[in-house]
């Protein structure tokens, strides 16, 4: 029998670049420099603002666009084959992100939104918060949790499983989920506008990630299209992120200047919602004895959100100026420190589990 | 190096031409940041000259040079007549940003 006994990790930030490791910098300085564009020359948001069909705002769309297509043209759904492989680990993944996530969140968020911070921000305004929390709540992790699994020397195939299997899941339980949540917490969005939603920043970038993926690949290969179109296509995600959270906080410059202390209000139930999450799935993997290469990417995948698509849903449904728009970049903000302080504690706990066995059979060696 | 194929594998290799590509497949973060996923392919790669060619009871594997000093398992799965190649062993210290 072979086992893979590896036990050393990347160092904490090996699989990230000095953008990503300084996300949270360059969203503070995306806040400032959008305050400033909305304070300093009005008419550029203004003008953008026109560009409307339908209620959509084209550039915002097109931003959004820019955000999701990269990720979801490097789905690969085939590896919902392998959904039977790792079946604690699935099991414990879909039910903690999509039967537990959502509501932990809407009960934390609305707890120190609604009751606790009461005093300091204004009903109306919590409740675009707690919208906001929702979103994020709705939206598992759907990319970056393969540089979570890479720092915590996760099973790449795994993680490859449980995205698909999750971004499945997603493009049919987000929208009810939302609605249903939304509705309990007195914020009426019709249907159809959830629906187009769904449709303009899931079904679409979805669809066209997955012909161009299916399209490119039969033309030049899969080696090509990994190694040189997604090299490309890849980084326009955080680029799109940035310009899109400049336009944003263009349009909030006046709720910023007006209760700068409302982005660290909403941040404390996000990070608690996120610890809670992951050691939920984590102690559960725990209890299970999964091993660890599929515990920490399970755990992780959950505590980390799909940012890009609560933050278009915000837009989409509430508008740039809103709060829950607002609330959806502090999830931003907060994202990568503690995500990777999580991955540090998975690291450190890794002796806690089992280790992964690979199946019995004959070898080659070389 | 210790390169497993497991029999399932090797049997529904054989039925699909009897190669296999074992590569580092990039996938990107949506904060950024690129994670090397190891992947099986039933085909021969773009460049062989890439790659470490090995013969295991019929099948070629073609490996890519980062990865032949691991103990790697490649296997099958899947379900309703449809099948997936996978590996499994890679550790992820090797992976590149």
């Amino acid at each position: 029998m072979t086992a893979h006994q590896d036990t050393q990790a990347p160092s904490p930030t090996e699989g990230m670049g000095l953008f990503e490791r300084f996300l949270s910098v360059w969203v503070a300085l995306a806040i400032i420099a959008g305050v400033l564009l909305g304070q300093f020359a009005p008419a550029v948001p203004e003008t953008l603002s026109r560009f409307e069909v339908a209620q959509v705002s084209i550039p915002v769309a097109i931003l959004i666009w820019a955000m999701i297509f990269p990720m979801m043209a490097q789905i690969d759904f085939a590896a919902v084959l392998g959904v039977r492989r790792q079946p604690k680990g699935l099991v414990i993944t879909t039910t903690v992100n999509w039967l537990i996530k959502p509501f932990t969140m809407f009960a934390i968020a609305w707890f120190f939104l609604m009751v606790l911070f009461r005093p300091f921000i204004p009903e109306e305004l919590a409740r675009q918060y707690l919208a906001g929390a929702i979103l994020l709540g709705a939206a598992p992790c759907t990319a970056m949790v393969f540089v979570w699994s890479y720092l915590t020397r996760g099973d790449a195939a795994y993680t490859l499983v449980q995205v698909s299997l999750n971004d499945l899941i997603m493009l049919f339980a987000f929208a009810p989920i939302v609605v249903f949540l939304l509705g309990v917490s007195n914020i009426q969005v019709p249907w159809d506008t959830v629906a187009l939603s769904v449709f303009l920043y899931i079904v679409i970038p979805l669809a066209a990630g997955y012909l161009t993926r299916r399209i490119l690949i039969a033309r030049n290969g899969i080696e090509w299209y990994d190694n040189i179109f997604m090299k490309r296509v890849g980084p326009i995600t955080p680029i799109g992120l940035i310009i899109t959270l400049v336009l944003l906080f263009a349009f909030q410059g006046d709720v910023i200047l007006a209760n700068p202390l409302h982005i660290v209000l909403i941040a404390i139930p996000l990070i608690i919602q996120t610890v809670l999450i992951f050691f939920i799935a984590y102690g559960w993997a725990k209890a299970w004895r999964v091993p660890h290469n599929v515990a920490a990417p399970g755990a992780m995948i959950g505590a980390s959100n799909f940012f890009e698509l609560a933050v278009a849903a915000a837009i989409a449904l509430f508008g740039l100026q809103s709060g829950a728009a607002l609330a959806t970049v502090v999830g931003v903000l907060v994202e990568v420190p503690l995500m990777l302080a999580l991955v540090r504690i998975a690291n450190k706990t890794r002796h806690h589990f089992p280790t992964a066995e690979a199946p019995t059979t004959a070898e080659a060696k070389g | 190096m210790a390169i497993v194929v497991t029999a399932p594998a090797r049997e529904w290799l054989h039925d699909k031409g009897g190669v296999a590509t074992v590569r580092l497949s990039p996938r990107h973060g949506c904060c950024g940041g690129v994670a090397d996923i190891a992947v099986a392919e039933a085909r021969t790669p773009d460049e062989p000259k890439r790659y470490t060619r090995l013969e295991l009871e019929g099948v070629t594997l073609y490996i890519d040079k980062t990865l032949v000093d691991q103990s790697l398992t490649v296997d099958i799965e899947g379900f309703l007549g449809l099948s997936h190649l996978f590996v499994e062993g890679v550790s992820p210290t090797r992976s590149k940003e």
